[in-house]
């Protein structure tokens, strides 16, 4: 191995620097700002200002290294902050804390057909897609037949998108998605749109990304995939590692502690249920704890 | 209520929140935002394209409303002064117009801007993208609509007014210029804005409506006010578009020279709003697929 004296010149493939490097990541939403700021709410809080609870941390404490060659699978329950470390290793949300090193091109296939326009024609929406990702023009004109040909169109390409079928969309947002060989892959669960045939298809290329791709990140709730496709697996809950290592020991993990939980689930439930059936006179007796565990 | 201490830390608190680590400088961030724009222009054609189709679309007539639009505007607006207000001025229709077509390409230019990146809430949270061009192509886009404007004022001018064709009239790219770094300065500023308070649209409505009548575009003091006192006079210097709406008119309608020192002025404080703007909108950038 060439031993390359760390720095910026380390594009050599075979350099020992990892290609993803995450440090103490953490990213904290603020939710005094969201979608549904107004001014009056706004200085409603101002005036009677607690700051409190009003942030929250999506991600926390993350530590990843990626080195060439390594497939990541991140999973866990919803709310877990998979989708939020797929951002902002995109680039999309900026960290709040910690640091995130990227070396190579990235490409994120998080949703099909992000940035078309209904308006535009189906070989406009290439164009427009490709300056989104910031392909330059004279790449694009020459991925555009291929991308007419992989999405099979025929003389769709030239109707505008409003026109199309959902399929169409989904095959035409993953032509153009997967047509630049990316190092750095990022999946969010995109296998799941499109026809049983496409499905299949998509898979076929999915796979051959993976193959040519230095590091892929891969966030997905099907399991058997990631034992399959991946030679990490990472655990996260509640925007904090829970366990990073052997898929199949994560897999493991994750199985466990979701059937625990569910099993809780079903406990409280249970308990609840019985409280209910008990009648008022035991919810009555219930605050005075005292005199409730003497009686028992 | 919190103690004063703790209410200092949760607001430094915010300020990390919001930024980056490598917090870049504000001539650097304009530097950037401008690179942004340079090396992403198909985008931006790209953008304006579809701006275009969109307005554009589903109407019977299509592009013939550009041209339209603003005529029926001016006769309505002649209407209600001449025949409501009882005030006549010289060719009055031709009067409005040169005030009216600029104005309307400063008006749907920050009412589209304003929207330009809420409206796109899902692509900010899919793609990596310089968000700046997108309150760019709208106020491009607008441009766009401002030159069938202008063609509409081409064509009332060699039918109704041919007198007050002068070769002046080749200079209106340059006030057009001023205006164009005017608003392009404000439009980012409002789409940045309109990001965490959705109310700017409510409020910009309103604003833009009362700027209209404070602009001289169905008035001036020279036609309607010439005794003005020193107070309403404030109008002039402190409207930008008193000078750039009246260097319009006095182009197209006045035949002569415009006061070349008042949009020299306003240029000088677009392009430094400009710069400010620039830089507001880069600070804010990072925060925007958090926020939508």
């Amino acid at each position: 191995m060439s031993a390359i004296p760390g720095g910026p010149a380390a594009r050599d493939p075979a350099a020992t620097d990892p290609v993803v490097e995450v440090r103490d990541l953490g990213v904290q939403y603020d939710l005094r700002f969201t979608r549904r700021t107004t001014m009056r709410g706004w200085f409603a809080r101002l005036l009677h200002r607690d700051g409190s609870h009003r942030r929250f941390w999506a991600l926390r404490h993350v530590d990843l290294r990626l080195e060439h060659g390594d497939s990541l699978a991140v999973i866990g329950p919803n709310g877990a902050g998979k989708s939020t470390l797929l951002l902002t290793l995109a680039g999309i949300i900026r960290p709040s804390e910690g640091e995130v090193a990227v070396r190579g091109e990235i490409s994120a296939l998080l949703t099909l057909g992000a940035g078309f326009d209904q308006e535009l024609s189906g070989g406009d929406n290439i164009g427009l897609v490709g300056a989104f990702l910031g392909i330059d023009g004279r790449t694009m004109e020459g991925l555009t037949p291929a991308i007419t040909e992989y999405s099979e169109l025929g003389a769709f390409i030239d109707a505008p998108l409003k026109t199309y079928s959902t399929g169409m969309r989904a095959r035409l947002g993953f032509a153009i998605a997967t047509a630049v060989q990316p190092d750095i892959l990022l999946l969010d669960e995109v296998l799941a749109t499109g026809d049983q045939v496409f499905r299949a298809r998509s898979l076929v290329r999915i796979r051959e990304l993976i193959r040519e791709a230095k590091a892929i990140v891969l966030v997905t709730h099907d399991l058997e995939f990631v034992t399959e496709l991946c030679n990490r697996a990472l655990l996260l809950d509640h925007g904090e590692v829970i366990a990073l290592g052997e898929p199949a020991e994560v897999v493991e993990l994750y199985r466990t502690r979701t059937a625990e939980q569910r099993a809780r689930q079903e406990a409280e439930a249970a308990v609840i249920a019985a409280g209910a059936q008990a009648g008022g006179g035991g919810a009555e007796g219930a605050p005075a704890g005292g005199s409730g565990a003497s009686r028992a | 209520m919190l103690p004063y201490a703790a209410q200092m830390a949760t607001r430094t608190e915010v300020r990390t929140s919001l930024s980056t680590h490598r917090q870049a400088g504000p001539l650097e961030m304009v530097a950037e935002g401008l690179g942004e724009l340079w090396s992403r222009r198909r985008l931006v054609r790209y953008l304006v394209g579809a701006d275009l189709r969109h307005t554009s679309s589903n109407t019977l007539l299509g592009e013939v409303w550009w041209i339209l639009d603003p005529l029926l505007q001016m006769a309505v607006y002649t209407i209600l002064v001449t025949v409501i207000f009882q005030r006549s001025v010289a060719d009055y229709p031709i009067f409005i117009f040169s005030a009216l077509v600029p104005w309307k390409w400063f008006s749907t230019a920050i009412e589209d801007a304003i929207g330009s990146v809420t409206t796109r809430d899902k692509l900010i949270k899919q793609l990596q993208f310089p968000k700046i061009v997108l309150p760019a192509s709208s106020v491009l886009a607008a441009t766009y609509n401002f030159g069938f404007g202008l063609a509409a004022m081409g064509i009332m001018l060699v039918l109704l007014y041919p007198a007050r064709i002068s070769a002046l009239l080749v200079l209106i790219p340059l006030v057009a210029v001023v205006q164009f770094a005017l608003t392009f300065a404000l439009a980012l500023f409002a789409a940045a804005i309109n990001v965490f308070f959705r109310d700017l649209r409510n409020v910009s409505r309103h604003a833009l409506r009362l700027w209209f009548y404070l602009s001289p575009v169905l008035w001036s003091f020279e036609a309607f006010f010439p005794e003005a006192n020193r107070t309403l006079r404030l109008v002039e210097t402190v409207n930008p578009f008193y000078p750039v709406l009246s260097a319009y008119r006095d182009l197209v309608y006045y035949g002569r020279s415009p006061d070349w020192g008042a949009l020299a002025a306003v240029l000088a404080v677009s392009v430094l709003l400009g710069a400010i703007g620039v830089a507001f909108f880069k600070r804010l950038e990072p925060a925007f697929a958090k926020v939508l």
